[in-house]
């Protein structure tokens, strides 16, 4: 390499290290202060704000805990969250399935009907929703979280399916049906088996969002019974603005679920949001 | 399991995707539009009234904030979060650091974060005892300094703007980034043998090769700038006034707190065709552009 390259090389390599350094700090640092401070009372947040917990204590946790109902809202999420994770996903391959391995042109269509599904947002069926959920009975039920959000989740997870499953050999198929098998049989003997791949990819976006969503929750139930974490935070936490070690405490606990799967699945939930997830 | 033929088969696995999908994505939206032509009075519908509602909306001061809101959440995701997305995913592409693993972990963190959280978080921060007053207050040895603009009128959506870049930018950054992996390595090093500079690497091949991505993440910054309401519920719900209304939140009043469909319905299809419209500009600039590569 010439001088000249390794002084260009040089450059590069002091722009990048200021440019990733200043981001991974701007995330660090307020994620690492909602953690510590989590640990310290009221009086010492006003006073020292910046300053490490002189005698950490659970405290905030505790209070958090007791009045924050957030063990129900924990165990809400991660009901809504896997229901409708394993139905989309489930439901989204065996479509994908009938989209591109059967032959028949009104596929097409019902592809694009879906495709068309990643630009309607939630807020543009809100209103009939809460309508129809309240008219049929569904409003303020679990059932009536989880169906939105595998209808929700669809979209984005029959466009995943149906270009995987696009991929597998015809012969594949076609061998089985002269064998005798029937698709449905085909479809958990074959398909379901050799989609393994794609199907993490599906669960991983689809937990998150679903995980994470708020909106709905938000306005499709009622009892606090039925809120999920980030709308426990938000009416827990969103209220104590006079008790800053308590919502930190609270927001530490709407962190952590996520975090440690990220922790343990950093890999495979980038590689998901890079090949596929568009999703908000 | 009783075999079925190839039709039913085929209806079999499609139908329950396809039923839950329309049931509660594409009749709504039909509904919606029947729904924005009739008027509300306390919790009824007493008939149907042309298109007032949507002539309230549009003359409503509110609802122009709010659009202008949306407009800026729009310009910052689009012009912001996409072109410091690309720049990052280069950055990392090239491997110009050592650690770009732990960099990339680090900085797609905030994805996993729930808007909530993240609101509430940087509300924290910029809050009289925050990091970010402190280290003001240290930098400018002015104890008294607190942040103010959440009160101004005309710049009340910049904490907000802030928050959003930090929030998706890195999202866009793993998209790239994994684009970027698809481009063959020996189209980079024929270029530096060449003598290229980097920058005419980056405008002759890492962008021309990535537009398609480029263009679907426009689109994705889009429609999801339209649809913010989550961090600015949590953040602000709004406020001051309604220095920080968006159309979701305008949305949401209507149908939720006032309990008047027929208007909640309508601002829906505002938001609608406003995201069908942007998109198909989107689309046709797009188009052009590809035209002229040619």
């Amino acid at each position: 390499m010439s001088r000249r390259d390794q002084t260009i090389n040089a450059k590069w390599t002091a722009i990048s290290y200021i440019f990733l350094i200043l981001f991974t700090l701007i995330t660090i640092m307020p994620v690492v202060w909602m953690l510590y401070s989590s640990f310290k009372p009221m009086g010492e947040i006003m006073l020292h704000p910046l300053r490490l917990p002189k005698a950490p204590t659970l405290d905030n946790y505790r209070k958090a805990f007791q009045y924050g109902n957030l063990i129900v809202s924990f165990l809400n999420s991660v009901f809504y969250s896997a229901t409708a994770t394993v139905s989309t996903v489930f439901l989204a391959l065996a479509g994908g399935f009938a989209l591109t391995k059967f032959g028949y042109t009104s596929s097409k269509v019902y592809f694009s009907l879906f495709t068309l599904g990643l630009l309607i947002t939630v807020n543009s069926v809100i209103t009939p929703l809460f309508i129809m959920e309240t008219k049929v009975g569904l409003y303020n039920t679990r059932l009536g979280v989880i169906l939105p959000y595998i209808a929700f989740g669809l979209p984005m997870a029959i466009l995943l399916s149906t270009s995987y499953v696009r991929g597998i050999p015809d012969a594949l198929i076609e061998a089985a049906v002269i064998d005798g098998a029937g698709y449905i049989q085909i479809f958990f003997k074959i398909i379901l088996i050799v989609s393994t791949p794609v199907l993490a990819t599906m669960a991983i976006l689809n937990f998150l969002g679903n995980w994470n969503e708020f909106l709905m929750v938000f306005t499709l139930t009622s009892g606090e019974n039925m809120r999920s974490l980030p709308v426990a935070i938000n009416s827990f936490a969103g209220r104590l603005n006079e008790d800053y070690g308590l919502q930190f405490a609270a927001l530490v606990v709407g962190t952590i679920p996520m975090f440690v799967l990220y922790l343990v699945a950093h890999e495979s939930v980038i590689k998901g949001f890079g090949e596929g997830a568009l999703k908000e | 399991m009783p075999r079925l033929n190839k039709r039913t088969s085929y209806y079999a696995l499609l139908l329950p995707a396809l039923i839950i999908y329309l049931a509660i994505i594409i009749f709504p939206i039909f509904m919606s539009l029947g729904l924005s032509f009739t008027e509300w009075r306390r919790f009824r519908m007493v008939g149907f009234n042309g298109i007032d509602n949507y002539i309230q909306i549009l003359s409503d001061p509110v609802f122009h904030r709010s659009l202008w809101n949306n407009v800026q959440i729009m310009l910052i995701s689009v012009l912001g979060q996409i072109p410091l997305g690309i720049l990052l995913a280069y950055l990392l592409h090239r491997k110009w650091v050592k650690g770009t693993k732990f960099f990339e972990f680090m900085i797609f963190l905030p994805i996993t974060i729930s808007s909530v959280v993240i609101a509430l978080l940087w509300n924290r921060v910029f809050s009289p005892v925050g990091i970010y007053t402190t280290f003001v207050r240290m930098a400018t040895n002015n104890p008294d300094y607190i942040v103010r603009i959440f009160e101004s009128e005309k710049y009340a959506m910049i904490p907000v703007l802030v928050v959003l870049l930090w929030q998706h930018t890195s999202l866009y950054m793993v998209i790239f980034l994994a684009n970027l992996q698809r481009i063959p390595s020996s189209v980079f090093e024929a270029a530096l043998i060449d003598g290229a500079k980097e920058s005419t690497t980056i405008f002759k091949i890492v962008l021309p090769a990535l537009s398609p991505v480029i263009f679907t993440c426009s689109v994705l910054a889009i429609s999801g700038s339209l649809k913010s309401f989550d961090l600015v519920y949590a953040m602000t719900a709004g406020g001051p006034v309604n220095y920080t209304y968006v159309m979701a939140l305008y949305l949401y009043q209507h149908t939720f707190t006032f309990h008047n469909y027929g208007k909640g319905s309508a601002v829906s299809i505002v938001i609608v065709i406003l995201s069908v419209g942007l998109i198909s500009l989107v689309r046709a600039i797009y188009g052009k552009a590809q035209k002229k590569f040619e």
